[in-house]
């Protein structure tokens, strides 16, 4: 079938728990998507993985069909957990609130490489500093 | 079923935020509003498709959209909210927020005002499941819009439906390969075939296809299974070869198709309809199925899309 995209819709969930209310039914309504369809489909999908936020990535078609694959956790996710932190910090360019390794980077960079638009493990633990650091977490050498 | 999860938060309003952002720092913004939104946030991003790599790319900013409930705390909320956003501006120069308040609605009806009854060629109407048919004189075929391609509103799944309504014959046998939703193999028994076979790869596709199929009262006419042409050369199926096969699909995939015997599938003097081509792509996929032992012998076009119709030998 031949298909025409409209855009990329991320939608960052607690898996297993996709319902109709904000923000799944505003963002998809406006594109014409089944939203019981959606919500039945992802939450089947991602039952295991409950107590996680797992990114859904859908591919919307001018028709108002989609597509969606389930993304690894946000890499800030995987960096609080990494930090033992609830929450970034609420003034990161003042107060750094967690420290992990450099291992600790490589491993979230790796966990994340096939989602990133890097092109190599370099490039991608790059991409995760600069998450870290708007959070208020350093990199310890 | 998720009507069931009572720790999703719910509120009769809601006050959107939104701020458009660089793809590195969705990221970094999505965990800062996370914090604050109910139920998760979501980016959208534009899109283009690579030829070259067959994929979709996503292109430009990405906008993050979170939900917040309204009520007694929205002030001091927004309040923290703008503060962290002010504080991450110190590291990065960011856009102001955006702010819009939102009525709860009834969100799983809405897409359905996307979708509306769609007269196709002389006799044909695509009809959403849950509207009631009032074009008695039309032929419909009810399909679900949901997972799989084949909502009946692309351009292409059009012509396909123009091209049936032409060449098929009451009583003859179908192919239909990439059958998406099943809105083709339905249109050719409706239309008074004896037997449609409807192969997809994607699980999803071999779903829709059955739940279509039942919708309009004819499962027993159309065997489904997940495969392609090999499959089917491979005698997966109960048919291996039909006096009309369907393929609805895009360019580069339908040269594929050709490699892996498409033409095979149809019996000597028996006709191939091929939709999913874009007008500049025409004369390349005409040579190929002249390659295979094809003629033209007839073509329609919607937009900027064509479906070709040929007959074998």
């Amino acid at each position: 079938m031949a298909k025409k995209f409209k855009a990329i819709v991320k939608l960052q969930l607690p898996a297993g728990k996709a319902n109709p209310a904000p923000p799944v039914g505003p963002a998809l309504a406006g594109h014409g998507i089944n939203i019981m369809a959606f919500c039945k489909d992802y939450n089947g999908r991602t039952q295991s993985m409950m107590g996680q936020v797992i990114p859904a990535e859908i591919t919307v078609y001018t028709d108002g069909s989609y597509t969606f694959v389930l993304k690894s956790p946000p890499a800030s996710e995987l960096l609080k957990k990494a930090a033992g932190l609830d929450r970034g910090s609420a003034v990161p360019n003042r107060e750094i609130v967690a420290t992990i390794t450099s291992d600790q980077l490589r491993e979230i960079a790796e966990a994340k490489m096939k989602d990133l638009n890097a092109y190599d493990i370099e490039m991608a633990m790059r991409q995760i500093a600069g998450t870290a650091r708007q959070m208020g977490i350093r990199i310890k050498d | 079923m998720v009507d069931d999860f009572d720790d999703i938060v719910r509120s009769p309003h809601w006050l959107e935020v939104s701020v458009s952002v660089d793809g590195e720092l969705a990221e970094a913004v999505s965990e800062l509003i996370s914090r604050f939104a109910a139920n998760g946030v979501v980016c959208e991003q534009g899109v283009e498709y690579d030829a070259a790599e067959e994929h979709a790319m996503p292109v430009g900013p990405v906008k993050v959209f979170g939900y917040i409930p309204v009520h007694d705390d929205l002030e001091s909320l927004k309040q923290k909210l703008e503060e962290g956003y002010w504080y991450m501006g110190r590291i990065v120069e960011l856009p102001p927020l955006q702010y819009r308040f939102i009525e709860d609605q009834d969100w799983m009806q809405m897409f359905k005002e996307h979708y509306h009854p769609i007269p196709v060629g002389e006799r044909l109407l695509i009809l959403p499941a849950w509207v009631k048919q009032e074009h008695q004189e039309r032929i419909a075929v009810k399909i679900d819009p949901s997972m799989a391609f084949g909502t009946g509103t692309h351009p292409t799944t059009q012509l396909s439906m123009v091209m049936l309504e032409r060449y098929v014959k009451p009583g003859m046998n179908v192919i239909d390969v990439g059958c998406g939703s099943g809105v083709l193999s339905i249109t050719a028994v409706k239309l008074g075939a004896a037997h449609a076979l409807a192969v997809d790869l994607d699980p999803a596709s071999v779903t829709a296809t059955r739940e279509n199929g039942a919708r309009n009262g004819v499962a027993d006419q159309i065997e489904i299974g997940r495969g392609s042409v090999k499959e089917i050369r491979s005698n997966f199926f109960n048919h291996r070869k039909a006096p009309l096969v369907v393929a609805n699909i895009l360019t580069p995939i339908l040269m594929r198709l050709f490699d892996d015997g498409m033409g095979e599938l149809v019996t000597e003097d028996g006709m191939l309809v091929l939709s999913g081509i874009l007008d500049t792509q025409r004369d390349q996929i005409v040579e190929r199925a002249q390659q295979a032992g094809f003629r033209l012998v007839d073509e329609t076009e919607l937009t900027d899309w064509i479906a070709l119709a040929f007959r074998h030998g």
